[in-house]
């Protein structure tokens, strides 16, 4: 019953053959209904293994997935020939084609440092001080000078007391949480918090709660019958509808319940507030989050984590952030670029003005042309769609008609609340963004979108 | 053993997030719960209004629990699985043909099921006499014509069973959590009144003027 590779990797061979045969036979039939539905089906449907053998659950995947594959899921980690920048070439990978000159909504690249001459020449210059690698764990041997020169840069930026740097976003979500939560505690967070944050939670066998969407009524509710050691953890910026914390209700909640707090930053450290630092300084409550947790491989273009808080807080999880400590320290050229990039951001705020002048641009362009830009408030905006069925077909119309942007569905957000997330850069031009708003309309009305 | 096909008018789900390990408690040992999120398990409400069946026309209320589907390299793939922990029917014959049938378990006092349909909307009231059970309200999105294989487990005086359902008709589904949830003390109910069960769903489901049909019951 199991279709070949070749049947799989050309759709149309079985319909073919089950409409030349006077009756279609059950395998036709059964590949037939498999190529239907095939993008009814999604990962989640595959989490699961079937009988006693642990690669029980590989078959039935492949053979989804090839079916799959190109009817969309090709669009995603498509290859990028040139630097992640307003402008940029990408493989795609169904007919390998390059597609040339994209206006580019697709990268984290939020004020263009990625790219930025003197970030790679300081990069570079780091690599030919220290080589390429650390060579070791940071509790170790992989500890240089230019580790402790960003740790101590990012402490004084974040006006924390001190920070810790870890070798990816991931790791130090995971690592600060499962190096202070334990069995028994209860950690609470938003329903749309990070994998990186649900799974250091999973690591710190904590027991969990999920209070709705910025909801400091429910954040309430979840927190008011437990008596023991209690962690709240939000996002700065919600990465799937770029919409902001509610951090001024649910601080209170937090003060009422004798709640410890931590913010994670990766969308909005060294964009938001009067110098940059994150929500927090946004809303003017930098002084009561316990753990400020950013990354590096957003606005600042390199790689990386941190924690920023207290000297006993940051003491403590030097010794007990697994994540961390068995895990090779930051690439010293990674860091010597970093340096220069938080050099950038603390010296030319205009391009956080720039920034956000594109982005309010960016959000009337779009609201005129009628597009459905959901709650935004944010560099990152969705363009609601709202269809799991059609996504990737108007996503490839997207990427053909010149802007490359990513189409999200289930289960990285709820069925049918599909739509393409767009990230406004500081390195955008205003003709980029008025095109980028023309092709986005034209593409969602010639497929009944508008 | 043939197809069983039941006519239905509607088939509305409503799924809630629950607590995992009271999810687990109403699962035979055999079973899992299904996560969406470490720590949190699926509760479904599945009302049908059946026109046609064997047992003539009814209405039945299924409570279950979300569980793993067997995913297999043959035959369609299943689109999720449940456990039905209670179901509730109007007439006494549906349930001993249910139970006799597909090992299901049921509550025996007759129960009310009120579908009230707006242009966007259903609203589900189930009762028994006087007493209010449970209340729920799903709304529309796209509509689209589908077959949908899903799976069932039972598990009935130590055996192991599962069919294979399909659900044909007029579908619409979405998680925009616009839907209601009430349950109220009833004895359908009192294994959830403490399982954190949330008070919206996180996905709703409302099939129409189509046809569920059960491929035959296996011994697991």
């Amino acid at each position: 019953m199991r279709p070949s590779r070749q049947q799989a990797d050309e759709p149309g061979r079985e319909r073919e053959a089950a409409d030349g045969a006077e009756t279609p036979s059950a395998e036709a039939e059964e590949a037939e209904s498999r190529e239907d539905y095939a993008l009814d089906y999604d990962y989640s449907n595959f989490f699961w293994g079937t009988g006693d053998d642990a690669f029980g659950v590989l078959g039935p995947f492949e053979e989804w997935f090839d079916i799959a594959r190109p009817r969309g899921y090709y669009l995603f980690g498509m290859p990028m020939q040139t630097p992640p920048a307003a402008r940029a070439d990408v493989v795609e990978t169904k007919d390998r084609q390059r597609l040339s000159g994209l206006i580019n909504f697709a990268s984290y690249n939020y004020l263009g440092l990625s790219h930025r001459p003197e970030v790679i020449e300081a990069a570079v210059e780091a690599t030919r001080a220290y080589g390429t690698g650390a060579s070791g764990s940071p509790i170790l041997s992989g500890t240089m000078e230019i580790h402790e020169e960003l740790a101590r840069a990012i402490a004084e930026f974040k006006g924390q007391e001190e920070a810790l740097l870890f070798p990816s976003g991931y790791s130090a979500n995971v690592g600060i949480i499962a190096g202070l939560m334990r069995s028994g505690d209860l950690v609470v967070t938003d329903q749309y918090a990070h994998a990186s944050i649900v799974d250091g939670i999973i690591l710190s066998k904590a027991n969990v709660r999920y209070f709705r969407h910025n909801s400091a009524a429910d954040l309430e509710r979840k927190l008011r019958d437990f008596g023991g050691r209690k962690l709240v953890i939000l996002e700065g910026v919600y990465s799937m509808d770029g919409d902001l914390a509610a951090l001024p209700e649910i601080v209170e909640v937090c003060k009422r319940n004798k709640t410890r707090i931590m913010i994670d930053e990766a969308h909005s450290a060294f964009l938001f507030g009067e110098h940059g630092r994150g929500i927090a300084e946004h809303f003017g409550l930098d002084e009561d989050i316990d753990i400020h947790f950013g990354t590096f491989s957003k606005t600042l273009g390199g790689q990386g984590g941190y924690v920023a808080g207290s000297h006993m807080l940051i003491k403590y999880l030097r010794g007990f952030a697994r994540a961390r400590v068995f895990s090779c320290a930051l690439a010293p050229g990674v860091v010597g670029g970093l340096i220069k990039a938080l050099e950038i951001v603390r010296t030319e705020p205009q391009l956080r003005r720039k920034l956000w002048d594109n982005v309010a641009y960016m959000q009337k362009c779009l609201k005129e042309r009628g597009v459905d830009i959901g709650p935004s408030e944010s560099q990152v905006i969705p363009i609601m769609i709202r269809d799991d069925d059609r996504i990737f077909e108007v996503a490839e119309d997207m990427i053909h008609a010149g802007v490359y942007l990513n189409p999200v569905r289930y289960p990285a957000v709820g069925k049918h609340r599909s739509r393409f997330r767009i990230s406004v850069t500081a390195g955008h031009s205003r003709d980029d963004l008025r095109e980028g708003a023309d092709i986005i309309a034209r593409v969602l009305e010639r497929n009944g979108f508008l | 053993m043939s197809p069983t096909e039941y006519h239905f008018r509607h088939a509305v789900s409503a799924f809630f997030e629950m607590n995992r390990d009271a999810a687990k408690a109403l699962l035979p040992p055999h079973l899992e719960p299904f996560e969406p999120h470490h720590g949190l398990a699926v509760f479904a409400v599945t009302t049908f209004d059946f026109v046609k069946s064997e047992v003539g026309g009814y209405q039945e209320i299924v409570l279950a629990v979300i569980t793993p589907p067997l995913v297999t390299s043959t035959g369609q793939w299943p689109r999720s699985a449940f456990y039905p922990f209670v179901v509730g029917t109007n007439t006494e014959a549906s349930r001993l043909h249910a139970i006799e049938r597909w090992h299901l378990p049921h509550y025996m006092a007759d129960v009310s099921i009120d579908f009230d349909e707006g242009p966007e909307h259903v609203g589900i009231r189930v009762r028994e006499a006087e007493s209010p059970i449970l209340d729920v309200t799903v709304r529309a999105h796209k509509w689209t014509r589908v077959d949908h294989l899903y799976q069932s487990f039972m598990f009935d005086r130590g055996k192991s069973f599962k069919s294979n359902i399909h659900m044909a008709g007029e579908f619409t589904e979405h998680e925009e959590e616009a839907g209601e949830l009430a349950i109220h003390r009833h004895p359908m109910t009192e294994r959830l009144l403490d399982a954190d069960v949330e008070t919206y769903p996180f996905r709703e489901l409302w099939m129409k003027n189509g046809v569920q049909t059960f491929e035959g019951l296996e011994t697991l």
